[in-house]
């Protein structure tokens, strides 16, 4: 039955466009998904990918082509058509409610119900036995009275899911599902996925990770600005030649090369085995599982952490009572969270000077011309698109918005800076982009320490890592000795 | 291409006026129904009625736009005019309009530090201060209006009058602190950190800026600001009563929500309050022109507050 439908496209997209304003989102896009099918989409931002979700699960309506399910033609106006149709999507923000039950999540929308006469009662033992079984089928046994809110994001994921084949969706659209997982749980997820797949479900998969795409998907297409580059079968595509369908180049591997080391920007008191150190034209990896500390670490260098620590910011020892204190002393930190790092609806302008107000500071005011040329100047360096300071940081892309960041504290003209997952959820040529200029950055003279847990990443960029397990560092990895990602995993424990 | 960016960039800014062409066609609308609507003792009425109003808004503009509330700054004019008219009739006219505005300036400092150092609700810890310093007023004055046996000082009555080049000195206090504050806001270190506070507190507080510090002075100037609005109202009434700002502190709210602030903080200018508070003046005024029934006034000033932020709301789905 399986083979029979897997040949039959259950959603089936023609010649789909759609405009926003001036921009062509969507140009002329053929796409189509089987039962037992896993179609991977891949693209920069902005190459068109959310828009081709939105559509598929009603959120948008095309401005011209055809959605079909089961072969007809449908307009769906709104998400509940495309729910109804059996297409869920299962964003990175799970719409869950913390407070109720596992099995209350699963069923909401829909509970049983036990019928006393007139009154009719919710069915506790029905709607827990749901549940229970509907989890199995995912290999996951929780207690399913236990509040949403008990659970990892991992978990609540497999819940989302769940959710999903209790309203009975065939059709699953998973965007970015991995971007918050450990590797561990990403084996889960996909062997999670392989199963709903060989129940007869298809599930068009978003991801910027594309060591992923190609491990689990059994087609690609790839989008770019909104066009349709290539859709290939399983094997008939690497990491390489999508990211040069993604950007029209081909695949870079810049190593790192750093320059000479010079003196000690920043240091900690070597209260553990392994202090942190970081000198001037230096990279500097914090590794470790979420949840290790690694972010703990990163907030007390910078004075945001509730308990201080003792540091040497160039061999003079200072106390940060507060981020004030921490910027004062040229440290700069890119949160992980970019809505941490950015106030969204502030302008680009706003953003970039936001921690240079004091330096701008003419008498009791701000000497906007010295702010205009300094925006101008990094919004070019750092190619920040579209190049409108006015605009609110909130309508760029996450590549954009994560310069807008780093141009913040290039402006104040730091030199330390802290980066949290630099490049977490942002496309393959923005990442290079972000790379490069934490290069330069360190080319300058500057020091980086950057926490990630995207090991390959930390295995291109770093001169040191230091792997970090339960709130303290383990182990220390240089790169004479030869930095790469299984090191790096067996160090941190992964 | 160019034409629709064009294009776009102007409905964005037209959008950005919605209160003030909200503002210019109440006016056309009322002048056409009723002449007496431009008629100067009109004109100059709704001017006056503004004037102290339109101080208050300022200052809650601040706390929201800082991404607070405050609930307490009715309660806190006519404390601030009581303790005005008390202190005036004992040391003197300068003595007493400054104890009023010092006094709103420690309410709204007692509102800070407990919102900003000890993170509780603004709308709770405003809501204890409103009914605490109401309290406060009633205790002082015994409930009985603040006049003296002679009357307040004539000099300070004649305030509540007089006028400046044809113009009551009760707007030029609105229309010179509007100037200053502008400034402060817009084009001070101090001011865009309140922006960014209210528009992301952790962002801000990552980005070097003294978020609890910087919270707790708007609702100062909140209270401060609502001192001299309390200082005005007794000016006005020739006296200080202690029953004065009932509801200022809803009309206050609702005049800076129309000026198209975000309850949600780092948005909103003092400007556009002002056209708020304009609007909702105004407003009453055509209805009383008009003569609308006043329990009906009630319900179509509700529902243009619900209307205006219900517009808001779909404007910014978009």
């Amino acid at each position: 039955m399986i083979s029979a439908s897997a040949t039959a496209p259950t959603a089936r997209l023609r010649g789909i466009s759609k405009q926003f304003g001036a921009t062509l989102a969507l140009n002329n896009i053929d796409f189509d998904v089987g039962f037992g099918e896993i179609h991977a989409v891949v693209g920069e931002n902005g190459a068109g990918k959310s828009t081709l979700i939105r559509i598929l699960s009603g959120v948008h309506r095309p401005d011209r082509g055809q959605v079909m399910v089961d072969g007809v033609v449908r307009n769906f106006a709104s998400p509940h058509d495309a729910i109804a149709a059996g297409i869920v999507t299962i964003p990175q923000e799970l719409r869950l409610v913390p407070a109720l039950s596992i099995a209350e999540n699963i069923a909401l929308g829909d509970l049983p119900v036990l019928r006393v006469g007139p009154l009719a009662l919710l069915d506790r033992s029905r709607m827990d036995d749901d549940a229970r079984a509907i989890l199995a089928q995912l290999d996951f046994v929780p207690d399913v009275g236990r509040p949403v809110a008990d659970l990892s994001f991992a978990e609540r994921q497999l819940i989302a899911i769940g959710r999903a084949l209790h309203r009975q969706c065939r059709i699953f659209i998973l965007d970015e599902p991995t971007a918050a997982l450990e590797q561990h749980e990403i084996e889960r997820l996909f062997a999670v996925l392989a199963r709903i797949k060989t129940r007869g479900t298809a599930i068009i998969y978003i991801s910027h990770e594309l060591d992923e795409v190609v491990a689990i998907a059994d087609r690609c297409t790839v989008l770019r600005d909104g066009r349709l580059m290539a859709t290939s079968r399983r094997g008939a595509f690497s990491v390489g030649d999508l990211v040069s369908a993604m950007t029209g180049r081909a695949h870079e591997t810049t190593d790192a090369v750093s320059p000479a080391a010079g003196a000690t920007l920043l240091e900690t008191d070597a209260g553990g085995t392994h202090p942190i150190h970081v000198r001037a034209g230096e990279t500097i990896g914090l590794a470790g599982l979420l949840g290790s500390g690694t972010d703990v670490q990163m907030r007390r260098l910078f004075g945001a952490a509730r308990t201080a620590a003792p540091i040497r910011v160039k061999s003079q020892p200072r106390r940060l009572r507060g981020p004030a204190d921490a910027i004062a002393a040229g440290i700069g930190f890119v949160p992980g969270e970019r809505a941490l790092g950015l106030v969204l609806n502030q302008s680009v302008r706003d953003n970039i000077l936001l921690a240079s107000l004091d330096r701008l500071r003419r008498g009791v005011v701000i000497e906007r011309a010295a702010g205009e040329r300094i925006v101008d100047e990094l919004m070019d360096l750092l190619d920040i698109r579209p190049r409108r300071p006015e605009l609110p940081v909130s309508a760029l892309s996450g590549g954009n918005q994560q310069k807008v960041i780093l141009a913040k504290w290039l402006a104040r003209r730091v030199e330390v800076l802290l980066l949290e997952e630099p490049t977490q959820g942002i496309d393959v040529g923005a990442k290079a982009q972000i790379h490069r200029l934490i290069r330069d950055f360190i080319h300058r003279g500057g020091g980086a320490l950057i926490a990630s847990t995207d090991l390959a990443e930390l295995a291109r960029l770093c001169d040191v890592v230091l792997a970090v397990r339960q709130g303290s560092i383990v182990a220390r990895l240089e790169r004479a000795d030869g930095l790469d990602e299984p090191k790096l995993r067996a160090a941190i424990g992964a | 291409m160019k034409q629709a960016s064009t294009i776009s960039v102007w409905r964005g800014r037209l959008a950005g006026q919605i209160p003030l062409i909200t503002l210019i066609i109440l006016c056309l609308v009322t002048a056409l129904l009723t002449p007496r609507f431009l008629s100067p003792l009109n004109l100059t009425n709704i001017l006056v009625q503004s004037s102290i109003m339109a101080v208050i808004a300022m200052g809650m503009t601040f706390v929201i736009v800082g991404g607070g509330f405050d609930l307490s700054v009715g309660s806190t004019a006519a404390l601030a005019g009581c303790v005005a008219a008390m202190v005036m009739l004992e040391a003197g006219i300068v003595a007493g309009v400054g104890a009023g505005i010092l006094v709103g300036a420690a309410v709204g400092l007692a509102n800070g530090l407990v919102i900003a150092f000890l993170n509780v609700n603004p709308f709770i810890t405003t809501l204890g201060t409103m009914v605490l310093v109401r309290g406060l007023v009633f205790l002082i004055t015994a409930g009985a209006p603040v006049s003296g046996d002679a009357g307040l000082p004539s000099v300070f009555v004649a305030f509540g009058s007089a006028r400046f080049l044809g113009v009551h000195l009760l707007v030029w206090v609105p229309a010179v602190l509007l100037g200053v504050l502008s400034f402060v806001m817009h084009f001070t270190p101090y001011g865009r950190s309140i922006y960014a506070t209210g528009g992301g507190r952790e962002a801000a507080y990552l980005s070097g800026i003294p978020v609890r510090r910087v919270i707790a002075s708007t609702y100062i100037w909140c209270g401060a600001l609502a001192g001299v609005a309390g200082v005005m109202l007794a000016a006005r009434l020739q006296s200080g009563q202690p029953t004065a700002g009932e509801f200022y502190e809803l009309t206050a709210i609702a005049a800076v929500v129309l000026g198209g602030a975000s309850l949600h903080g780092g948005e909103g200018t003092l400007v556009k309050s002002v056209i708020g508070v304009f609007i909702m003046i105004v407003l009453g005024n055509a209805l009383n022109l008009l003569n609308v029934d006043s329990y009906w006034q009630r319900v179509a000033v509700g529902i243009v507050i619900i209307a205006a932020a219900a517009a808001e709301r779909l404007r910014s789905r978009k």
